[in-house]
């Protein structure tokens, strides 16, 4: 129930390759797309809220907290009880309160992946050489119809995110993401659109995601986004015992 | 939704689009319209399989992981490459986005077992086999491939690489099965795939390699049988032409990595059989490189075994299953550990445990017709076997077997449709019997959902239309039976030959219904029959149609040296029929043999019409004719050459009664088509709207066959598509793929209103079939993760519409309004270029439900809304487009509309009632909240603050009687008017029709316990609560103010059935 965007830093890959010159210059047009580094880097956090509409049916609140360097919150509401998925950068933790447990819980390393991915404002490709990842470009694939340039991310955790770029705008219109969970490849898929500004930064505020095999659909919709608003470090921390209130409202 | 859909300029959304592109981000050029894959694939597909019945495997290749974990790549004869990496749990096609899908051969690097290297074009050559187009290399698991030629290779046996360096790789290329190629034989690379070298060729044009095996602790040591054969439409030779005459096949040995060879002859190796031989098997055991096994056809076709590394042979067995057609069976896998222990796939799997002596057959319950085994290296009683009913695995060294439920890649020669509700899917295919299947059901289209109905290979079948308890069906060679649907008793009915006569009936028989006279049936051997007493008597309605050339009728002579006579390479035979819809009698015939053939007056006589087609060689295979949907003189045919080793699409049309033909495709101008022509079909509705199945899969045209795009809706692969039908009712089109099971295409409506005018727009609303509110329903049951379940149509109401190119920039925003221009729902939009389809759940808002211990799960979903037209509105960007769209109810249903509006009225109730509740569970904490907050503010000993903390407690006990308030997330079985009101939601909701008397007065009962409660806050608040205001007014606090009602959730949940297959009342 989180959200992903990705930004492409501006650094050279293995110099003199004739893919990396592809690489290079993909990366910058979709960052000059985004809005450019400066503006990225200024956001320090970034807060969005809309809907989460679940297997075209379920329709949940949806608030999302980022936080830099790789700090994370999700939240789905319904009918007055709210959700938690947080990642601080360290540990991850959630609270499913739909059935009456309203204490946190912490999250295995593998289930917290997703989530943890996810963090960086500037998406996972922003700033990719200092988290250890890899990147490759592997020419174009067709995206529903559109030609799109596809990259590889390889994480330092080993998990790969295809990233596909639309071929006239540079922005991502799809990312492939394989998560290895207890030794299972964990396979979604996300379209993006409808891209708007937030302080200068293009993001998605559409994100319809699907996982492979049990086809499972998700759909968040941001009606709201607001960059660099205060957040506390708490907000992201395994809540300390009796400071459990984000569960109920 | 309606026909006209209008777009509304310059209203709304104009700031969203402002921001969007008033900023540095060059926007190009507007697109060209495209008519294309990628306008077309958004229709969707949806693949209900069955893996049931599953497919022909080819190929295997498989690595146990350090896991514990067997990672396990199974090539498909014709539906791609499907990875496990568990053990077999669970597979997901890897080979799709390539543009052939029938696999030859894997093999995984010794060294890397991520290289993946893939040879396409099964070498199993029977008469239906498809083609490849070259090698196929993955260096990460097979997620991405890269394509490494060798393209007119046509298919491949097996890739062999070498263990010490995984850039030296041998391909055993036999190469083209239907003419001649000088690009066959073993190949080598010793850079990865980017060059090969032909190391061993033939002395001939039609000699290829069929087998190769190496010594993997020594792999310049490799042994290479090459194979003479030819495949035409009316015969085969393994060998040549008969068993004694001259061929190219023989056993080669190389020492220096394919450098010298030397053959293995009678004369120079003692033991090893004469010449001339047909198909040969070898294989080197991976545990003593001395022992070389190799099946040898000949006129005495047998086993041989060689212990000093193929110097001298020593024949071993010979039973049937040994030498059963070894075109089709001729692959040896000898144990990783122990050189005496192999297995022979064929008919049966047979295994011998001493040296090839003695074999027994071990293929227990599987399917049979094997053609490739893997032995576990790590547990030798672990073996893995692919076959023509698909997939199986023993662990008990292959005696008893486990199948695989979980690969869809069955071999559909042809597919029906019926009038039930659902409909249902009717179809034969290789191997694999006639099968009835359902295309949709509560919970999915599992492999339960699929019935056999007959055996044998299947072909064409149908449901009896003058009695649906009836169905014909087919086995190979026109054997039709007319078969009880619930007693599954046959009775053959296949017209039989006069005095001295042969019939000749083709392999794929074809038989057709009248689409005039319900019940009559046509069948067509080298003349035409019709029966309308369900096969109780035909007439012969036609002479021979054929061109009835002597010389394409010697199957018996068939086979080269082992004859091969199973009535595959039958010819001069009927091969299409189809009677005009608009003219009784009127009735188009082709035949394999090149012939289209017309009457129009029920048989009486005929014109040959072939003369009239231009452009197609003589004796041209007519794989389809059509009747015109819409004219009698109006016609398609498909010829499909690939039987002379010509792959390209043929299609004329005429309208004149086959006087004159138009190519629409031919291989001068395929216009994007790739493939040879399986079937061509004119829309029933829409006279321009043209599909084509091809080996590689669907086309379509909206203009009459100018332009053509290929469907890739659904993630559909490159698969044969090899027969189409219509459900007119519904609006929906049966594929009946060759490899990957039935696919279908739920709405074809918005096709249809797809024209220029659309296609020039940046966006327009399409039409979409009327939409019903289907019966909530549930079935199914879990079946685990190693089981097939194809997907159901979507369960709301399609949105569809058409975007130029895909929407990146500002808000594409869809609402839903009812007939007083109220918006009942916001729904996310599909961004993608060509066609959208969005579902919408036809919900109104869930209730407002008051928060408690855990969620009221039947009231997180709205109740569906009424019927009635509603308004679409789609904003983008600065443009506003709507359409109708009409909302019906399910045609099932016993109920009418006054019913389902009692339901509604009586949800909607019950809606409000939550919402009143919701108000005064709001007020309540608000008291409580305030009353806390100020006893906060003051000292422990004020006076004050005890009764402010009783207060709290007092409306507290209110709140208790209104909501579940234990927490924990334990079955508390706490019930409170909350949770009875919304066990008495989800009744009402789920049945759609009048509510039950109990139901009606339930309501009733709850709201007046509502009132109870609400009366009870109303005395507190003007007793208690007032008191207490008094008090805080008299010590200058403020006064706990009472609000009005909840705010309205900032998202209010609208749901649904989480898990359709689960019996909603069931939480446990």
């Amino acid at each position: 129930m989180h959200i992903r965007w990705t930004a492409v830093g501006l650094l050279a890959l293995l110099a003199g390759s004739a893919s990396a010159a592809t690489l290079d210059e993909l990366v910058a047009k979709n960052l000059e797309a985004r809005g450019g580094a400066a503006k990225l880097e200024a956001i320090k956090t970034l807060k969005t809220s809309g809907k989460l509409l679940i297997g075209d049916q379920f329709e949940l609140g949806f608030a999302q907290y980022q936080k830099a360097p790789e700090s994370i919150r999700a939240e789905a509401s319904l009918q007055g009880l709210t959700s938690v998925q947080a990642w601080d950068g360290r540990e991850g933790w959630q609270i499913s309160p739909f059935q009456g447990r309203k204490d946190p819980e912490k999250m295995s390393a593998d289930d917290v992946k997703s989530l943890a991915d996810e963090a960086p404002i500037g998406g996972a490709l922003f700033d990719w050489k200092a988290r250890g990842s890899k990147l490759e470009y592997l020419g174009t694939e067709d995206v529903d119809g559109t030609e799109a340039h596809k990259l590889k991310v390889t994480l330092k955790n080993g998990d790969v995110e295809y990233v596909y770029l639309d071929p006239d705008h540079y922005l991502e219109i799809r990312i492939v993401a394989q998560h290895n969970v207890r030794g299972t490849q964990v396979v979604r898929v996300s379209d993006y659109g409808d891209y708007e500004q937030v302080a200068g930064v293009y993001f998605p505020f559409s994100i319809a995601t699907e996982s492979k095999g049990d086809g499972g659909k998700q759909q968040v919709t941001i009606e709201h986004a607001e960059a660099n608003v205060p957040m506390e470090d708490a907000l992201f921390a395994f809540p300390a015992p009796a400071a459990t209130k984000g569960a109920a409202k | 939704m309606s026909t006209h859909s209008m777009k509304k300029g310059m209203v709304g959304g104009g700031l969203l689009a402002a921001a969007a592109f008033g900023v540095a981000v060059a926007a190009p050029a507007a697109p060209e319209a495209r008519f294309d894959a990628g306008v077309v694939s958004g229709l969707g597909a949806r693949n209900i399989g069955s893996a049931a019945m599953s497919g022909r495997v080819s190929a295997l290749a498989a690595v146990p992981g350090k896991d514990g974990k067997t990672t396990l790549f199974v090539g498909a004869a014709s539906g791609g490459v499907w990875k496990s990496d568990d053990g077999g749990t669970t597979f997901k096609p890897v080979f799709d986005k390539q543009p052939v899908q029938s696999i030859g051969a894997i093999a995984l690097d010794p060294s890397n077992p991520q290289n993946v290297w893939v040879g396409t074009g099964e070498p199993w050559t029977r008469n239906s086999v498809s083609i490849g187009n070259g090698i196929y290399k993955s260096g990460d698991g097979g997620e991405t491939w890269s394509y490494l030629g060798l393209p007119e290779s046509e298919r491949v046996a097996k890739i062999l690489i070498d263990p010490r360096d995984g850039n030296t790789v041998y391909a055993c290329v036999p190469g083209k099965l239907w003419s001649d190629s000088a690009e066959r034989g073993l190949y080598k690379t010793r850079d990865g795939g980017k060059s090969w070298n032909l190391v061993l060729k033939g002395k001939n044009l039609s000699t290829g390699c069929a087998s190769i095996g190496f010594d993997p602790k020594n792999p310049d040591v490799l042994f290479a049988g090459l194979w003479d054969f030819r495949r035409k439409g009316w015969s085969f030779r393994s060998g040549g032409e008969s068993p004694d005459a001259p061929s190219g096949s023989g056993l080669f040995r190389t020492a220096d990595g394919g450098a010298s060879w030397t053959e293995v002859t009678d004369a120079a190796n003692k033991g090893f059989p004469s010449k001339p031989y047909g198909r040969i098997a070898v294989a080197v055991a991976p545990s003593d490189a001395n022992v070389v096994y190799a099946l040898v056809e000949s006129t005495d076709s047998a086993l041989y075994r060689s212990d000093d590394g193929g110097k001298t042979w020593d024949k071993r067995d010979k039973s049937q299953m040994m030498v059963w057609r070894p075109f089709y069976f001729a692959n040896l896998i000898v144990d990783p550990k122990n050189p005496d222990r192999l297995f022979k796939p064929d008919l049966g799997l047979i295994q011998s445990l001493d040296g090839g002596k003695s074999f027994a057959n071990v293929g227990g319950g599987t399917h049979g017709d094997h053609h490739d085994i893997w032995i576990d290296p790590t547990d030798t009683q672990h073996v893995i076997s692919g076959d023509d009913g698909g997939l199986w695995q023993s662990f008990d060294g292959g005696n008893k077997w486990w199948k695989q439920n979980n690969l869809p890649i069955s071999q559909f020669y042809h597919v029906s449709v019926d009038q039930a509700d659902p409909f249902r899917v009717y179809g034969g295919l290789q191997d694999n019997s006639s099968w009835v299947g359902d295309s949709a059901y509560p919970g999915g289209v599992t492999n339960s959902r699929w019935e056999n109905m007959y055996g044998g290979d299947g072909f064409w079948m149908f449901e009896d239309p003058a009695d649906p308890a009836y169905l014909y069906a087919e086995y190979q060679g026109g054997s039709i039976a007319r078969i009880n649907r619930h007693t599954h008793e046959i009775r053959f009915v296949q017209p039989m030959a006069e005095y001295k006569e042969k019939l000749r009936w083709n392999w794929n028989t074809p038989i057709a219904l009248s689409p005039n006279e319900k019940g009559a049936i046509y069948i067509g051997s080298q003349f035409l029959f019709r029966s309308n007493d369900h096969g109780q008597s035909w007439q012969r309605i036609s002479p021979d149609l054929t061109t009835n050339d002597p010389q394409k009728q010697k199957q018996e002579e068939s086979g080269g040296v082992t004859v091969d006579n199973s009535a595959a390479e039958m010819h001069t035979t009927i091969y299409s029929i189809s009677e005009s819809p608009k003219q009784a009698g009127l009735i188009w015939v082709g035949t394999d043999d090149g012939n289209v053939q017309l009457t129009r007056d029920g048989g009486k006589s005929w014109s040959n019409l072939t003369r009239n087609l231009k452009g197609v060689p003589e004796h041209s295979w007519v794989s389809w004719v059509q009747a015109g949907a819409f004219e009698p003189g109006t016609a398609f045919v498909a010829f499909d050459r690939h039987t002379f080793g010509d792959m390209a699409p043929y299609i004329y049309a005429t309208r004149d009664y086959g006087q004159s033909w138009t190519a629409l495709v031919g291989p001068k101008d395929a216009k994007g088509m790739r493939g040879y022509v399986h079937v061509i079909r004119q829309d029933p509705v829409k006279p321009d709207v043209l599909y084509a199945g091809t080996e590689f899969g669907l086309w379509i045209s909206i203009d009459g066959g100018r332009e053509w795009a290929q469907f890739k809706g659904g993630e559909m692969p490159a698969v044969a598509v090899r027969d189409l039908a219509f459900q007119n009712r519904d609006a929906s089109l049966a594929l009946a793929t060759h490899g990957r099971g039935i696919w279908i295409v739920d709405d074809l409506t918005p096709l249809r209103a797809l024209d220029a005018k659309a296609l020039a727009s940046e966006a327009a609303f399409l039409q979409a079939k009327p939409v019903q509110q289907r019966i909530n329903a549930f079935g199914g049951w879990s079946e685990g993760d190693a089981s097939f379940s194809g997907p159901n149509p979507p369960a709301g109401a399609d949105i569809v519409y058409y975007q130029k190119s895909r929407h990146l920039f500002g808000k594409l925003k869809l609402e839903v309004l009812d007939s007083k221009g109220e918006v009942v729902d916001t729904i996310p939009a599909s961004v993608r270029r060509g066609i959208n389809r969005v579902n919408w759940s036809m919900r109104a808002k869930p209730p407002r439900v008051p928060p408690a211990a855990q969620v009221a799960f039947n009231s997180t979903q709205g109740p569906r809304v009424p019927p009635g037209t509603y308004t679409v509105r789609m904003t983008k960007g600065k443009d506003v487009y709507e359409t109708k769209l009409d909302v019906g109810l399910d045609r099932r249903i016993a109920y009418g509309t006054a019913d389902r509006q009692a339901q509604y009225d009586t949800a909607l109730r019950v809606r409000d009632l939550f919402g009143r509740m919701s108000d005064l569970v709001h007020k309540i904490n608000a008291v409580r909240a305030q009353a806390d907050e100020r006893a906060g503010k003051l000292g422990g000993n004020d006076a004050l603050r005890k009764p402010l903390l009783a207060l709290k407690d007092k409306v507290d006990t209110i709140r208790k009687k209104i909501v579940a308030t234990k927490e924990g997330g334990a079955i508390t079985g706490e019930e409170r008017l909350r949770e009875h009101m919304d066990t008495l939601y989800g009744a009402i909701t789920i049945y759609e029709g009048k509510p039950t008397d109990y139901q009606l007065a339930r309501v009733d009962t709850l709201q007046r316990e509502l009132g109870d409660v609400e009366q009870e806050f109303a005395k507190f608040q003007s007793g208690d609560l007032a008191q207490a205001n008094a008090s805080l007014r008299a010590a200058k606090l403020e006064e706990i103010a009472v609000p009005a009602a909840a705010p309205e959730e900032a998202s209010a949940a609208r749901g649904g059935r989480e898990e359709e297959r689960r019996n909603p009342f069931e939480r446990d």
